[in-house]
């Protein structure tokens, strides 16, 4: 600080103006990982690191100039940033930084301990960091040449198996051994198709050899297993190529002790290019840009964010006003990236994108009008309320959560009437604003005749646990977990076991006819249940990701599963469901794809999610309030138009961006702006297409403009690319060409014989919510010379309207 | 038998890994990339001179078995020779029993009996022969139709890149922009009903008076052009801009008309999908298209390979010796490039259910005209079909193979999301000459 202020003045001095430098960014905070120590060994250590943080939102790794003490040096002592134990005891490990000061509880237990090497904890562990175990080497499902591990030692025993008494004496030498071949191998003091991994001086070498020495001894079955693994800081913005910043990583077993294996986990980048990461866990900043670090250890994998800036940059945050949590902490990322946000779009633009995303109609001219002379500072907000009470907003979720579960007949096997019901059991949650953890909670604990109870048919849609439990996870929860049925996941931290074990909650489901012999009913058989193909164990239900809930014989599982699912406890519910409402109203989640969350899939910005998720869950799951917060923010109101810094952004939400308007929608506001319904089969002549009830009704248009079948629960069902067959199909096909002429307004103007640029710009207000500019109307008015060609005029110029970019864009 | 999951087009190999690349992505953050890439990316690549003017891909969907197509085993024990017999060719070779009229045009043809991957399951095999490149989890790659699509564009007035009849996995644009998509036909010719939507205007709309909306449609548009730049809105542009020549153009609307052939001609390649779908491939290519995929059968015979091919490759049989014959005698062949390919071949040993499992070491492809030697067997495999003997021919060789053919540099860099520069074929590329003419 004193040395930043004397720099500042220096410059000042000797500058002929002070305002041409940049202000020395200041110290605005300091965090220090991790936030309590336990050392449980003698030769237990854990590693300390100083993160400061800077006016300018950068970060700097300060643990070298971080002042590190032990309150009771009896107690603990340390040495550069590590502290280690000396006697049992309670103590604070003192840190101070730029006159900030901290104190971490130490807590050492068992210092003249020195506990044996476990294959499972310390040998396994090498295996992963010397990458002998991936899916290229060892790894792989028959090993490589001869030797087999299992992938990332997800099987220690069997690993232990193969070392030891598979081809005895051949891998391990109990009388020297420094003689062992996996040790010359590795060594690469013997020839070793993978090369030479790690010297013979090395911790890894050393700790090998150190458990053969004695003896290379089985664990026992109660050794500690690793429960979870933590990554610090959690994210890191460095400024400029070299800049480096320390990772601590520490892992949390069973017995309730933890180690720091900053030096023993396994590091990749996804982007090394903005930022390496060293096998010691040190960060190195490259190009500018964002990366997303990963630490594996055991079954675990944690990732920090890290984003890179140049160091020769010269930005200033415009101050941009903020009209809910959203914007700060949109900005608080902006801030980082050295973007600056777009401009507030004007009230006629907000007025149609809001329309269009939340009532999925264009607004009339009339009220587009209205809004622009209101003086109301509130009215944008006033708007937002206004049509979230709306029916056709509830329209639109139902249309989604009908893609969600799947709402579609299936010849005989889901007739309509049972889609029918469904869908509008659906919409009257909608209607009565239901909390979501309600309808959820409904939906999955569903017992009954599904024609008396609708929400039934949530398992007659799909009817085995496989399926239920995978759509389960990827409806409520975002996670895609198939890969975990046939082996566990490689990207993300899902297991065999967790697969089996969460699908065990749709084991007890028992279907029987109904009265009517076309419905089901659903109810709790009380039996039942789901083995694992390895072993073939019959498995106990476990919550993803969380405990093993207690359950009694016969009690209905999936009861249980509802109060985990939808409820606080579940990590991943509020923030899935807000990112799904999140990614409607700007074309892109803060995951993307919504249904994809996994580690190495961060979000864009995870303190917006992680309060998006907390705010809707203090909320009661209150979905209006949900899409309140979001339409209200000034993120939301951004113009669509770039500026120099956020002209490639399509993550950080800068800018509106600019999306189709999705098939069902863009069909019903061509049908507003000429007034000719489509009669779709099964709802009345005149409803909407956001209203179909069956994911199998379909027109040429809706099909083209991709509406989703409902055939799965991905979100890739539904698409808004662009193709040759949209633009084909509106220059010359029967939906814009057969509907024009029909346009009731339109052939009442003419019959009125109304002025040409009165006609046009009634045009202009119902589709694209504005009067066409002086260079459009001095244009177009050059086709009105002869007073027989008016009518076509017309038409053409509604023709040209609705083919234009800037009508079937939402923007 | 295979598993459900893993051959679904959801099995998460499959969807954009772009969204993934995209958090890492630079072009996010608004700051430029290194000044070395950029350098990387302004390179120059010579581009080789084109034999092929287009390219006809049939791709037969689910792995087709070698043995029952172009590589039987007939000395081999029973287990592996499988049930069909054998067809000498013109050649003297051996195809199998249900090729008889490809037999008679072997001469005409070159096949790959040493074609070898490593992707054993239908999602990875088929992003390898439809892209040329191996799938990778932080990018999906462009189709080789959307890469010339990319590197050529439209000529005569039609779409550079066409599927018949609807969009397949990997068909698509990959970390290209949506603008090099493929058009699909949404309908399949050899339907009574076949029709490609929309390409004539609509009734009492004559020529001037589009004309007339077009200038309208062009005036109301270009403020919100002026606004922002996105690359839906540039895909939409390219779409609208190839509406409208495809639109303009009687030669170029009557290529999708296949009833202007003579019912003498499509009887002769087969009133049947095969049939109709390579007679409109070729009416294509000859009107101007470049690169037309084709798909045709289920080829993923786990069970009961015998009647499977039976109802199968005959119709094959005959549509593709007449296609090589029509476009030799309309003097096309040599300025064509006809590939037939398969995500994989079949395991050696008849299964259990009498069916032949999937099977990446070693299978065929088969490439005719374009520049390709005529009545050439290039490589073989091993005596029960399950490794490449003799000259192995990897992915990165075919698809650097035929990129050169059809004139595109495979070793050239193109910008994939955030501006990081991908060369075409990102295996070792390696032209073969051998099979060249």
């Amino acid at each position: 600080m004193t040395m930043n202020k004397l720099i500042v003045t220096l410059c000042g001095l000797t500058l002929a103006s002070a305002s041409l430098m940049a202000e020395a960014p200041k110290l605005v905070d300091v965090r220090v990982y991790p936030a309590d120590i336990h050392l449980s060994s003698k030769i237990d250590k854990q590693s300390i690191v100083v993160q400061g943080w800077y006016s300018d939102s950068t970060s700097k790794d300060v643990t070298a100039q971080a002042k590190l003490s032990v309150g009771d040096a009896k107690i603990a002592k340390s040495d550069s940033n590590w502290i280690t134990p000396l006697k049992d005891g309670k103590t604070v490990a003192k840190v101070s930084f730029g006159g900030r000061s901290f104190d971490l509880p130490v807590t050492v237990t068992n210092s003249s301990v020195t506990p044996a090497l476990s294959f499972y904890q310390d040998i396994v562990p090498v295996f992963t960091k010397a990458s002998c175990n991936t899916g290229g080497c060892h790894g792989a499902a028959s090993g490589k040449d001869g030797f087999m591990l299992s992938l990332f030692g997800y099987d220690p025993d069997g690993d232990y198996h193969r070392v030891t008494r598979e081809q005895v004496g051949r891998r391990i030498n109990l009388a020297l051994p420094d003689d062992s071949l996996i040790l010359e191998k590795g060594a690469g003091r013997v020839t070793h198709t993978g090369g030479k991994l790690f010297d013979q001086d090395s911790k890894l070498y050393q700790t090998v050899r150190a458990w053969i020495a004695d003896g290379a001894k089985k664990d026992p079955s109660t050794v500690a297993k690793v429960i979870g693994v933590e990554i610090y800081p959690v994210q890191a913005v460095l400024k400029g190529k070299g800049s480096t910043q320390k990772l601590t990583i520490r892992a949390k077993y069973s017995d309730g002790t933890d180690r720091d294996i900053s030096d023993m986990a396994a590091y990749i980048t996804n982007n090394d290019l903005a930022a390496d990461v060293k096998q010691d866990g040190t960060l190195v900043a490259g190009e500018p840009g964002e990366a997303f670090v990963m630490a594996r250890y055991d079954a675990f994998t944690v990732g920090a964010q890290v984003l890179v800036i140049p160091d020769t940059e010269n930005f200033q945050w415009p101050n941009t006003p903020e009209n809910n949590f959203v914007d700060t902490l949109v900005h608080n990322k902006l801030k980082k990236i050295r973007v600056t946000p777009s401009g507030l779009c004007d009230d006629k633009t907000f007025v149609r994108r809001a329309y269009i995303d939340i009532v999925g109609q264009l607004p009339k001219p009339d009220v587009v009008k209205a809004f622009v002379e209101n003086k109301d500072a509130k009215k944008r907000d006033k708007l937002v309320d206004e049509l979230i009470e709306r029916p056709e907003f509830n329209d639109i979720w139902v249309m989604k959560f009908a893609e969600l579960l799947q709402i579609r007949t299936d010849n005989n096997r889901f007739l309509y009437k049972s889609a029918y019901q469904y869908f509008e059991w659906l919409k009257e949650r909608f209607q009565e604003n239901m909390p979501l953890d309600d309808i959820v909670k409904k939906l999955i604990t569903a017992n009954g005749d599904t024609f008396v109870n609708p929400a039934a048919n949530f398992y007659k849609v799909e009817q085995t646990p496989l399926k239920l439990s995978e759509n389960t996870a990827q409806i409520f929860m975002g996670m895609r977990i198939q890969c975990a049925q046939c082996h566990n996941h490689p990207f993300d931290r899902w297991t065999m076991d967790d697969y089996y074990a969460f699908q065990a909650f749709f084991a007890q489901i028992g279907r029987k006819r109904g009265v009517d012999t076309r419905s089901s009913v659903v109810y709790n058989r009380r039996s039942g249940g789901v083995r694992h193909p390895v072993g073939n164990k019959d498995m106990k239900p476990k919550f993803l990701g969380a405990e093993v809930p207690e359950i009694k014989s016969g009690e209905d599982r999936r009861a249980i599963l509802a109060e985990w699912l939808a409820s606080p406890r579940n990590p991943w519910f509020a923030k899935n469901m807000a990112n799904v409402v999140w990614a409607h109203f700007f074309g892109k989640g803060i995951v993307e794809p919504v249904d994809d969350v996994r580690i190495s899939n961060p979000p864009s910005n995870p303190e917006l999610l992680a309060e998006l998720g907390k705010r809707f869950s203090d909320s009661k799951y209150n979905f209006r309030e949900l899409v309140a917060n979001i339409c209200k923010s000034r993120t939301y109101q951004l113009a669509a138009v770039s500026n120099e810094s956020n002209q490639l952004d399509t993550r950080n939400f800068s800018k509106g961006y600019i999306r189709r308007i999705r098939a069902e929608v863009l069909l019903d506001v061509i049908n507003q702006v000429t007034d000719a319904p489509d009669k779709f089969s099964g709802i009345p002549l005149g409803s909407r297409s956001v209203e179909i009830v069956d994911g199998r009704t379909s027109n040429y248009f809706l099909t083209t403009f991709g509406r989703s079948t409902r055939g799965s629960v991905c979100s890739c069902e539904v698409s808004i690319d662009p193709n040759l067959s949209q633009a084909l199909h509106l220059l010359n096909g029967s939906t814009v060409n057969g509907k024009l002429s029909r346009a009731p307004w339109l052939q009442d103007l003419i019959k009125k014989k109304a002025q040409p640029e009165d006609v046009v710009n009634e045009i202009y207000w119902r589709c694209l919510s504005r009067s066409a500019t002086d260079r459009e109307m001095a244009k177009l008015k050059e086709f009105f010379t002869d007073p027989k060609e008016y009518t076509n005029s017309y038409y053409d110029i509604f023709w040209a309207v609705l083919n234009s970019k800037e009508f079937f864009f939402n923007h | 038998m295979s598993n459900n999951w893993c051959n679904s087009p959801d099995h998460p190999w499959n969807p954009s890994r772009r969204e993934f690349l995209q958090v890492g992505a630079l072009g996010a953050l608004g700051l430029s990339l290194g000044d070395a890439l950029k350098l990387q990316a302004s390179e120059s690549f010579p581009t080789p001179k084109a034999k092929a003017q287009s390219v006809i891909q049939i791709y037969l969907p689910g792995g087709c078995a070698h043995q029952e197509t172009w590589d039987p085993k007939f000395d081999a024990p029973v287990e592996y020779r499988g049930p069909l017999g054998t067809v000498k060719t013109k050649t003297g070779e051996y195809f199998s029993q249900y090729m008889r009229r490809t037999a008679a045009i072997a001469d005409k043809i070159t096949v790959i009996r040493s074609m070898t991957h490593g992707e054993a399951a239908h999602e990875r095999g088929t992003h390898n022969m439809m892209t040329g490149n191996r799938p990778s989890p932080a990018l999906e790659y462009p189709s080789m139709g959307s890469v010339v699509a990319h590197e050529q564009g439209p000529r005569k007035n039609l779409p550079p890149y066409v599927i018949i009849p609807n969009q397949t996995r990997n068909s698509g644009t990959g970390y290209l922009g949506s603008a090099y998509g493929p058009f699909s036909l949404g309908s399949d010719p050899a339907s009574s009903s076949f029709q490609v939507r929309d390409l004539k205007l609509p009734s009492g709309i004559d020529d001037k008076r589009f004309d007339k909306r077009r200038n309208m449609r062009s005036i109301v548009d270009a403020h919100f052009s002026g606004l922002e730049k996105a690359d839906a809105l540039d895909g939409m542009d390219s779409f609208y801009q190839r509406a409208y020549s495809l639109i303009s153009s009687p030669e170029a609307r009557a290529a999708f008309d296949i009833k202007k052939e003579s019912s003498k001609i499509r009887s002769a390649y087969g009133m049947n999908q095969a049939g109709q779908r390579m007679l409109l491939a070729r009416r294509l290519v000859e009107a101007g298209v470049r690169y037309v995929t084709l798909t045709y059968g289920g080829w993923d015979m786990h069970g009961g390979i015998q009647r499977a091919m039976e109802r199968t490759l005959p119709s094959f049989d005959q549509a593709y010796a007449q296609l090589i014959t029509d476009l030799d005698q309309r003097g096309m062949l040599d300025n064509t490039l006809v590939l037939v390919t398969s995500e994989f071949g079949r395991t050696p040993k008849i299964n259990r259910t009498a069916g032949r499992d999937h099977w990446p070491k070693v299978f065929s492809v088969a490439m005719a005209g374009g520049g390709v030697k005529r009545g050439y067997i290039h490589g073989s495999s091993d005596p029960t079909g399950a490794e490449p003997e003799e000259k192995p021919f990897t992915v990165a060789q075919y698809a650097s193979t035929v990129f050169n053919m059809i004139g595109i540099n495979p070793e050239k860099r193109l910008d994939s999301p955030g501006g990081r520069p991908q060369a075409i074929v990102t295996g070792e590329p390696a032209l073969n000459n051998e099979i060249l003419a």
